[in-house]
C-alpha cells in the first residue's frame, strides 16, 4: 500500500515537473556588469530594483556580476574581445566611448526611439555618435563646487556667497588656511587615471587650456602653463592634498574636514550616510556652486552619470532593452535607485509621481539645474583619451609635486601627447 | 684504468639503468610547461613585432622592430628602467643586509624573549603585499598620517612632508615600505644557514681562540653566501616584477617618478590597450630578467 502512495507521488511530482519545463524553457537570464551591487552605499537599493524588475517580468531573471568601478572598463574591453561580453553593463566616463570604439555595442536607436522624447535632451545627446546611440543615460551626476558653510563662516568668508572667480576663491582659500591650518582647504582629484582628467578637465577649461580634442591648442600654450602653475600654487600653500582619490575626500567633508570640494552632485548622499544628518541640516551646513570663473568669464562642469549599454553579441536584446528601459525610466526604480540610492537626477525630462518630482525638489537639484548643469563643458572622450590622460595627469602631478619649471612639464605633456 | 675511463664510466653511469618508459613519463609535464610557459612566451614574442590594439576593430599587422625603435626613444621608458632598477637593488641589498644582521644579533639569543624576537621580525612576511601598501599609505599621508604626526610630535619636522607626493621623495617611500615586508625573508634564509653550522666547526674556531669578527668572516659568511645569493637571485625577480605596492602607493606617479617597467606595461597593456607595444616591453623585460639571473647563476658556479 505504502509503496502505491510512494508511485503516486513520484508520478504527480514528474508530471508536475514536466508541466513546468516548457515554462523553465522560456525564463531568460540576462548578465548584468555593474559596479552597483560592488559598493556598500548602493548595494542594497541596486539589488532591491532588480528584484522588483524580476517581480515584474516572470520570465526574465538578472544575473548581477558586480566590478569595481575602476576596472569595469577594462574588463569589458577584454570581455569584448575575448567574445563573452554580457548582456547588459553599467558605464561611465570615457569607458563608454572606449566600448563604443571597440566595436562592441549595440546601437540602441531602434529600441530607445519613443523613450528618447520623455528624456532631457542634454542627457542623451553625448550619445549619440557616428555609430547611433551608444548608450542610454541612467543618471546624470554632474560635478559642483561644494562647500562647507560652517568653515567659511569660521573663516570670517559669506557662507551664503561662494567665490565666483577664481581670484575670489584664491582669497578665500587663503583665508581658509589661515583660520583653519590642519584641514584640506580645496579637495580635487590629481591621481593619474582617466577620471582624474575627466575632472580637471573644467579648470582647464577654466583658464582656457584646451590641450586635447576638437579645436585643440595643444598643451605648451599660455593658458595650460596659467593652470599648471595654478595648481603648483594650490600645493605650494598647502591648500590641496595631493594624491588622493576624489572618493577619499568624502567622508572627510563630512567630518568638517573640508572646505571645498570639487565633486559630483552624488556628495550629499556620502555627507548624509556618514555624519547622519537630516536634509534640512546639511542644507545648513553645505552648499553647492557652478565651478568660479576663471580667465575665460566662465566655470564649467563635467558630467559624470552613469549610462546602461547592450552588447552586440547578446542573445537576449529585447529583453535587455527592457531591463534596461526599466533601470533608466521607471519612476519607481528611479526614486529607489537613482534618487535615493545613489543621489543623482533622472534623465527624464518630467515625473507623473509627485512623490518623486518632490523628492527633486531640493536647494542642491536646483543649484544643479539651473546654474550647474548649463556649464557642462564636452570632454574629448575617446579611444585615446586614456593615454592623454596619463601625460598630461602625470604633468600636473609633476607641477603639484616638484620645482621643475612649468614651461619644462608643459612641452614634456605636448611631446608626449605628440607620440 | 685506461686514462679517460674514468670519465667514460662517470658518463656511461646513469644510461646503465634508464628505461625508455621512464623517461616517456616526463612528456606529460614538458607539454604543460610549454602550455603554461612556452605559449605566453611565444605569443608575447608574437606580438612584440605587431601592432595590436584591443580597442581597434583592425587586426594585428606586422609592423617589424618598430615597437622596439618606438621603446628606443620612449623616455618613460627609461625613466621605469632606471626606477625599476633602483626599486630592486635598493630593496634587496638593504633587506640582505639588515635581514643578515637581525640573523647575527639574534642568533644566540634564546628563551621566550629570542622567539618573540624572532616572530616579531618575521610577521612583516605573512602581512599581503596589497594590506603592506595600503598601510605604508596612510602612514605616509600627509594630512593625517603617522609618520608625519610622530615627527612633528618630536620636533623633528615643523610642517607635514608629501613623502608620497614629492617626486624625489615617492620612490625611496616605497622602497622603505618594501625592505620592510622584505627583510624577514632574509632573516629566515640566513638563520636557517646559522643553524646548520655544525657546532664541531665553532667549538674548534673557538678553541682555536677565534674571536667575533674573525668566526663571522671566516665561519659564518661562508655558510651565507650560498644561501643570500639564491635568496637575492629570488628577490631580484620578485622585486622586478612587484606591481602591487608602487600601484596601491602611488600608481607610479607623481608624473612617473615611480613609474616602474610592470607598471608601465600594465598602463600599456590594459589602460591604453596597446598590446603590441606592452608586449615589447615585455621582451626587454624578459631580457633583462633572464640576464640578471645568469649572471646570478655564473656567480653562484663561481663560488662553488
Amino acid at each position: 500500500m505504502a509503496r502505491i502512495r510512494m508511485s503516486r507521488r513520484v508520478l504527480m511530482l514528474s508530471a508536475a515537473v514536466f508541466a513546468a519545463l516548457p515554462a523553465m524553457a522560456q525564463d531568460i537570464t540576462l548578465t548584468f556588469a555593474n559596479w552597483a551591487t560592488a559598493e556598500a552605499t548602493t548595494r542594497d537599493g541596486m539589488e532591491q530594483v532588480i528584484a522588483r524588475f524580476e517581480e515584474a517580468n516572470p520570465g526574465i531573471r538578472i544575473d548581477s556580476q558586480a566590478i569595481a568601478f575602476p576596472e569595469i572598463g577594462r574588463q569589458m574591453v577584454l570581455r569584448i574581445r575575448s567574445g563573452n561580453p554580457p548582456d547588459v553593463a553599467q558605464i561611465a566616463g570615457n569607458d563608454t566611448f572606449l566600448l563604443a570604439a571597440s566595436g562592441g555595442l549595440q546601437a540602441l536607436d531602434d529600441y530607445a526611439g519613443e523613450t528618447l522624447a520623455t528624456l532631457k535632451p542634454g542627457s542623451y545627446a553625448p550619445f549619440q555618435t557616428e555609430k547611433g546611440l551608444v548608450a542610454m543615460p541612467w543618471n546624470q551626476a554632474p560635478a559642483g563646487f561644494w562647500f562647507s558653510r560652517d568653515i567659511l563662516k569660521g573663516a570670517g568668508l559669506d557662507p551664503d556667497n561662494p567665490p565666483a572667480t577664481i581670484e575670489d576663491l584664491n582669497a578665500a582659500m587663503a583665508k581658509v588656511k589661515e583660520a583653519y591650518p590642519d584641514i584640506i582647504v580645496l579637495g580635487m582629484d590629481t591621481t593619474n587615471r582617466a577620471f582624474s582628467l575627466q575632472s580637471n578637465w573644467p579648470w582647464m577649461r577654466a583658464f582656457g587650456a584646451l590641450p586635447i580634442g576638437e579645436g585643440a591648442t595643444g598643451a605648451d600654450t599660455p593658458e595650460m602653463k596659467a593652470y599648471l602653475g595654478w595648481m603648483r600654487m594650490l600645493a605650494q600653500e598647502g591648500y590641496i592634498d595631493p594624491g588622493r582619490k576624489i572618493g577619499e575626500f568624502r567622508p572627510l567633508i563630512a567630518q568638517g574636514q573640508v572646505a571645498f570640494l570639487w565633486d559630483q552632485v552624488l556628495v550629499q548622499g556620502v555627507i548624509q550616510n556618514a555624519s547622519g544628518i537630516d536634509d534640512a541640516t546639511f542644507n545648513a551646513q553645505f552648499g553647492v556652486a557652478p565651478m568660479p570663473a576663471g580667465a575665460l568669464g566662465s566655470g564649467y562642469s563635467f558630467e559624470g552619470g552613469h549610462q546602461l549599454v547592450m552588447f552586440d553579441k547578446s542573445a537576449q536584446k529585447d529583453a535587455a532593452w527592457k531591463f534596461i528601459n526599466y533601470l533608466a525610466t521607471d519612476e519607481a526604480a528611479a526614486k529607489l535607485y537613482t534618487v535615493d540610492t545613489n543621489r543623482s537626477i533622472p534623465p527624464a525630462a518630467s515625473f507623473a509621481d509627485p512623490e518623486l518630482a518632490a523628492s527633486l525638489d531640493t536647494p542642491v537639484i536646483e543649484a544643479f539645474s539651473t546654474s550647474i548643469i548649463p556649464t557642462i563643458t564636452p570632454e574629448p572622450f575617446g579611444p585615446d583619451f586614456a593615454t592623454a590622460a596619463t601625460a598630461i595627469m602625470a604633468g600636473v602631478q609633476e607641477a603639484v609635486t616638484s620645482d621643475r619649471p612649468i614651461d619644462d612639464i608643459a612641452a614634456d605633456i605636448q611631446s608626449q601627447l605628440d607620440r | 684504468m685506461r686514462p679517460g675511463a674514468a670519465k667514460k664510466a662517470h658518463l656511461s653511469r646513469p644510461m646503465r639503468g634508464r628505461a625508455p618508459l621512464l623517461d616517456g613519463m616526463v612528456v606529460p609535464t614538458l607539454i604543460v610547461l610549454a602550455l603554461i610557459i612556452g605559449y605566453p612566451v611565444v605569443s608575447t614574442l608574437m606580438l612584440s613585432v605587431q601592432q595590436y590594439d584591443l580597442i581597434n576593430d583592425a587586426a594585428p599587422s606586422y609592423v617589424g622592430m618598430r615597437n622596439f625603435s618606438d621603446i628606443a626613444s620612449d623616455q618613460i621608458f627609461w625613466t621605469a628602467v632606471k626606477n625599476t632598477l633602483i626599486y630592486t637593488f635598493g630593496t634587496v641589498f638593504v633587506a640582505a643586509f639588515l635581514g643578515a644582521a637581525m640573523a647575527l644579533m639574534l642568533e644566540n639569543l634564546n628563551g621566550p624573549f629570542g622567539n618573540a624576537a624572532r616572530a616579531i621580525v618575521v610577521s612583516p612576511w605573512a602581512v599581503p603585499f596589497v594590506v603592506v601598501a595600503f598601510l605604508f599609505r596612510f602612514i605616509y599621508m600627509q594630512k593625517g598620517g603617522v609618520l608625519n604626526a610622530v615627527l612633528m610630535h618630536l620636533g623633528i619636522i615643523e610642517a607635514p612632508i608629501p613623502w608620497l607626493n614629492d617626486s624625489d621623495l615617492a620612490l625611496p617611500a616605497i622602497i622603505v615600505a618594501n625592505i620592510w615586508t622584505t627583510t624577514p625573508f632574509f632573516f629566515l634564509l640566513v638563520a636557517s644557514s646559522l643553524s646548520g653550522i655544525p657546532d664541531a666547526v665553532l667549538e674548534s674556531a673557538r678553541v682555536d681562540r677565534a674571536g667575533t669578527w674573525a668566526t663571522l668572516y671566516h665561519i659564518k659568511l661562508p655558510y651565507m653566501r650560498n644561501p643570500l645569493v639564491i635568496g637575492s637571485l629570488l628577490m631580484i625577480i620578485a622585486n622586478f616584477n612587484d606591481f602591487a605596492k608602487v600601484w596601491v602607493m602611488t600608481q607610479g606617479g607623481p608624473g612617473f617618478s615611480t613609474t616602474t617597467l610592470v607598471v608601465y606595461v600594465y598602463r600599456m597593456a590594459f589602460e591604453n590597450f596597446r598590446l603590441g607595444y606592452a608586449s615589447a616591453l615585455g621582451v626587454i623585460w624578459l631580457i633583462l630578467l633572464l640576464v640578471t639571473a645568469a649572471l646570478y647563476f655564473r656567480l653562484l658556479r663561481g663560488r662553488d
